[in-house]
């Protein structure tokens, strides 16, 4: 049945009955029909185990590795250098996703971060493989740089959406005692997941995992700090610690 | 700021729930017989009030008020102004001259032309509409959109009505030209009162084509290409719009043969077509069009002016979420998802009683249909027109 | 109102000067360009996606020169071009977070924003938008609205912007503006714009239905070619003003030929005296969109090679790699 399938579509192509299919990320229905909604290569989900699940078309917006028997179009098996040059798309956040935000604003009640990277897939492999960025439609180096002068980039934060991590969504345990100072500081790279689209401003953003939390810090001294334990860092330079809500690092 | 940009084209989005929304247009896409929130017939209007000439400082003037409260006032101000023969035209008629010059012969048909045919900068609209800047995106359609007929409607009298009593030549374009040096700027001033209660186009569509035609120039004493002079006599004013005796007896004193252009609003909810929709019927509904008619002189029945497609809002609203999809509702929906149906105008799958926002276009059978009941002998268009001469003018 | 940031031209506008030697030799370089393709041939149409790399989606388009312009450019008679084509390029930014003072929306918030370049038509144009052009951009944002699947992109907005390099005449330079004065070169320019906007976007990976094309068509009236009366009023698909003496009406439509319908119609003039196509003549106006929905295919299928080739871009990026 895929045969019938083209590798390619356009959208407003037609790509199958709805009655066998069903419709996945770039496609939507009309007139029992599937169509594709954006342009890129068709790819088909195979049927489940159980019978009654239909295969899902979808459009790709990227040429992301999917499970090995998706689709002769690409082969599966992509050096890792390729990540490289992902050409850029747009991800928006959901419910879900996991982003990597930068701390701008620490309050008493809450903490304000601008969400520099969505990793597309919302499911749990790709949040706890964080060496494998596979979205990533920012320059890692950009971000590392202007982390460490955060008075910076005041400008290109206009253009990144913005998201809360409310004082009770740091932490699973004791969470009437967090002190948000002593959890992030500005600047710091936190590791989070989506738990609401939140007001017209505002996504809202959970740490509240052992995985999640700061990923990356300076110190006072401006140095790149390491994780020592789930709520320190320390500066290799001066060795002085400071306390952060630290994601686990592996 | 964005807000009123994002209302921009259509009239605001209404704060209704999704819930409201999918019950409207359930309501009006009843087969056959659309239920509107008001009682209305699909082809009926809104209940208007309607006067003209009432300021005393303008050519012409008129105030229509809905029984909603929105009202809208229209003057109309002509002023006489030197024709500024643009480059290109002088360039043209240099080189008729220099043709002449050379070869003697045949010049004459381009000057004439340019004595007998306007130009669509003549006529200025201006709308105002409070809550919205000059430049915001509402009003500058709105007076495109009106004032696009206007100019456009010129070859009404062109070919049949020269040396009939009461045509007009060129359109009104035609009628402004006063000779080849000195023509009429005519400013159509519009001023919504009140916020908008509904997309304004009919209230102001309807207000100034009764300004105009209750607008007057002052009658020209002077002759040919002399500098105009006029009768100061204001009861010698004649009509922008000219008029001829009635023969028929149901409208009394006089009528016009040419009549600036009037433009409807009509939707279409799935089979149905609403006329003169009100804000709520608007929300909801799949394609709102704005067609400009006016009566063709020669053969009394209605001709086309133009069309233009509005945003229509219900693109912009929330979708609701059926119980199937609601996390609060698990569990109790088994039955739900069976009642799933193809909505046959939009062909989206529809759950019944979950509003979608409409998304796609309009048939070409649906923009055929629309014009048909607006053009049509003894339909919407001919009513809102005959309807319109009943106001009493002057 | 003037723009005080910018050091401005001229206000009156700025136009090519006419010498004594063109005006004399009335029967070459004056001479109202004609049109040669038939009247159910579209002008061809050059469209790129993917130009401007800081963009997240963009495209550039370009109509054919007419006949007579290509005659001009290689055997110069006159300064004055005779007639122009359509070039413009749209940028699409997005989804981008919407400004912080804006209420929730649900769906993808679209502005869309049409400029001509001060030197785009023969008159020049100031730096701030005039009605016109906001008037262009009602009329795109109407026919994108209606394509693009807004719910999937929540709380998000997104910018067209389209400049206008080139835009077409709205009559032959010669004529005076009489009543062949209307804008009907606005309505070119709104097809290419429909169609150039709907290329960028499509670049930019935004959900759509379909590929929206924008075609247009008019009934107009030629002098004949002995110059004695004019000839019946025909439809033509695809009209430069500039080739035509009269246009009785037009009309532009922003069509989706996978769904067969319409999410833009813009039509204008009186054309009750012409019976194009039927003998009816209250119905000519249906004549007028069935061949302006035509001009439209013919758009699209360039339209499609164009995203077919920035998808394609796309793959063949990521298949060179793991080759």
């Amino acid at each position: 049945m895929a045969n019938s399938l083209p590798s390619l579509a356009i959208p407003g192509q037609r790509l199958g009955p709805a009655g066998d299919f069903s419709a996945g990320p770039g496609t939507h229905v009309h007139h029992s029909h599937i169509y594709a909604s954006i342009a890129g290569p068709v790819f088909v989900d195979p049927t489940q185990q159980n019978a009654t699940e239909k295969s899902i078309i979808s459009v790709s917006r990227t040429q992301r590795i999917k499970s090995a028997s998706t689709s002769a179009f690409v082969p599966s098996t992509l050096p890792t250098t390729a990540l490289k040059s992902k050409p850029k798309y747009n991800t928006l956040p959901a419910v879900d996703s996991v982003v990597l935000a930068r701390v701008t604003r620490v309050q008493k009640r809450q903490a304000a971060v601008s969400i520099l990277v969505v990793l597309d897939e919302p499911s749990s492999t790709l949040g706890l493989n964080p060496s494998q960025p596979a979205s990533d439609n920012d320059n890692i180096d950009s971000i590392l740089s202007s982390a460490a002068n955060p008075e910076n980039h005041s400008s290109s934060d206009e253009l990144r959406f913005q998201a809360l991590i409310r004082k009770e969504d740091v932490r699973a345990v004791e969470k009437d005692r967090v002190v948000l100072d002593e959890m992030f500081r500005v600047g710091d790279i936190v590791r989070g997941t989506v738990i609401s689209l939140g007001d017209q401003s505002f996504y809202y953003i959970t740490t509240a995992r052992n995985d999640l939390g700061v990923v990356m810090a300076r110190s006072e001294a401006g140095n790149m700090m390491f994780p020592v334990s789930w709520k320190e860092m320390r500066d290799p330079v001066t060795g002085a610690a400071e306390q952060r809500k630290v994601a686990r690092p592996f | 700021m964005t807000a009123q940009r994002q209302a921009s084209s259509a009239s605001q989005i209404p704060h209704l729930s999704p819930a409201e929304l999918s019950y409207l247009y359930t309501s009006l896409s009843l087969p056959g017989t659309p239920i509107r929130p008001d009682g209305r017939s699909p082809t009926q209007f809104r209940p208007l009030s309607a006067e003209t000439d009432i300021l005393p400082g303008t050519n012409g003037s008129a105030r229509v008020g809905f029984a909603d409260g929105t009202q809208a006032i229209v003057g109309v101000k002509a002023e006489v102004e030197r024709t500024v023969l643009g480059v290109q035209a002088l360039s043209q008629a240099e080189q008729q001259e220099y043709a002449e010059g050379n070869e003697g012969a045949d010049g004459g048909a381009g000057a004439k032309q340019g004595s007998t045919s306007g130009q669509g900068s003549w006529v200025q609209m201006c709308i105002e509409i409070p809550g919205f800047r000059d430049d915001d995106a509402l009003p500058v359609f709105l007076s495109e959109m009106m004032r696009e007929p206007l100019v456009e409607s010129v070859s009404g009298g062109e070919k049949d009505g020269d040396g009939d009593e009461g045509g007009m030549v060129g359109g009104l374009k035609g009628r402004l030209v006063i000779n080849r040096r000195w023509h009429w700027r005519l400013y159509i001033d519009v001023l919504l009162l009140s916020q908008p209660l509904s997309y304004p186009l009919p209230l102001l569509s309807l207000t100034t084509h009764l300004a105009l035609l209750a607008t007057k120039l002052p009658k020209l004493k002077s002759k040919g290409e002399e500098d105009p002079f006029f009768d100061d006599d204001w009861n010698a004013a004649e009509y922008l719009y000219p008029r001829v005796r009635t023969t028929r007896a149901s409208i009394p004193g006089s009528i016009h043969k040419v009549r600036p252009p009037v433009t409807l609003l009509v939707i279409s909810v799935a089979e149905n077509i609403v006329f003169d929709p009100s804000r709520e019927e608007i929300a909801v509904a799949d394609t709102v069009l704005a067609i400009s008619i006016t009566y063709d002189t020669g053969s009394n029945c209605l001709k086309l002016l133009s069309i233009r497609t509005v945003d229509p809002p219900s693109r912009l609203t929330q979708p609701s979420v059926p119980n199937s999809e609601n996390v609060a509702t698990l569990g109790s929906t088994a039955a739900a998802e069976a009642s799933a149906i193809i909505n046959p105008s939009t062909g989206e799958e529809e759950v019944s009683g979950v509003w979608r926002p409409r998304r796609g276009g309009v048939k070409r059978a649906t923009i055929a249909r629309m014009v048909k009941m607006v053009l049509e002998k003894g339909g919407v268009g001919e009513e809102v027109l005959d309807g319109l001469e009943g106001v009493e003018v002057g | 109102m003037t723009d005080r940031r910018r050091i401005n031209g001229p206000s009156g506008g700025t136009r090519p000067p006419v010498f004594a030697s063109s005006i004399k030799s009335t029967t070459t370089a004056t001479e109202r360009p004609q049109r040669q393709r038939q009247p159910n041939e579209l002008r061809k149409i050059f469209l790129k996606t993917g130009l401007i790399p800081s963009a997240s989606g963009s495209s550039y388009l370009e109509f054919e020169h007419s006949a007579s312009l290509s005659a001009a450019r290689a055997l110069p008679k006159s300064l004055i071009p005779p007639s122009s084509s359509l070039k413009l390029a749209c940028t699409v930014h997005g989804p981008k977070p919407l400004p912080r003072s804006a209420t929730f929306s649900p769906n993808l918030v679209l502005t869309t924003h049409v400029k001509y370049a001060p030197f785009a038509a023969r008159k020049r144009k100031g730096h701030i938008r005039d009605a016109s052009e906001r008037d262009l951009g009602v009329h795109l944002e109407t026919a994108l609205r209606g394509v693009i699947v807004a719910e999937r992109w929540p709380k998000s907005g997104l910018d067209i912007t389209i400049t206008i390099l080139e835009a077409e005449d709205d009559r032959w330079w010669g004529d005076a503006p009489d009543s062949h004065d209307a804008a009907w070169g606005m309505m070119n320019v709104l097809a290419g714009c429909i169609t150039a906007a709907s290329a960028a976007i499509a670049d930019a990976r935004i959900d759509c239905l379909d590929l929206v094309a924008g075609g247009v068509a008019a009934v107009v009236v030629d002098e004949s070619v002995d110059g004695g009366e004019p000839s019946t009023p025909r439809l033509m698909l695809d009209t430069d003003p500039a080739e035509h003496r009269s246009l009785l009406s037009a009309c532009v439509v922003a069509y989706m030929p996978a769904r067969d319908e319409i999410t833009e119609l813009w039509l204008k003039g009186d054309n009750s005296k012409a019976s194009v196509g039927t003998d009816d003549k209250s119905l000519s106006y249906e004549t007028l969109i069935d061949g302006a929905v035509d001009a439209a295919r013919g758009a699209h299928s360039v339209l499609a090679e164009a995203v077919r080739e920035s998808a394609e871009r796309l793959a063949g990026l990521e298949t060179g790699y793991s080759t």
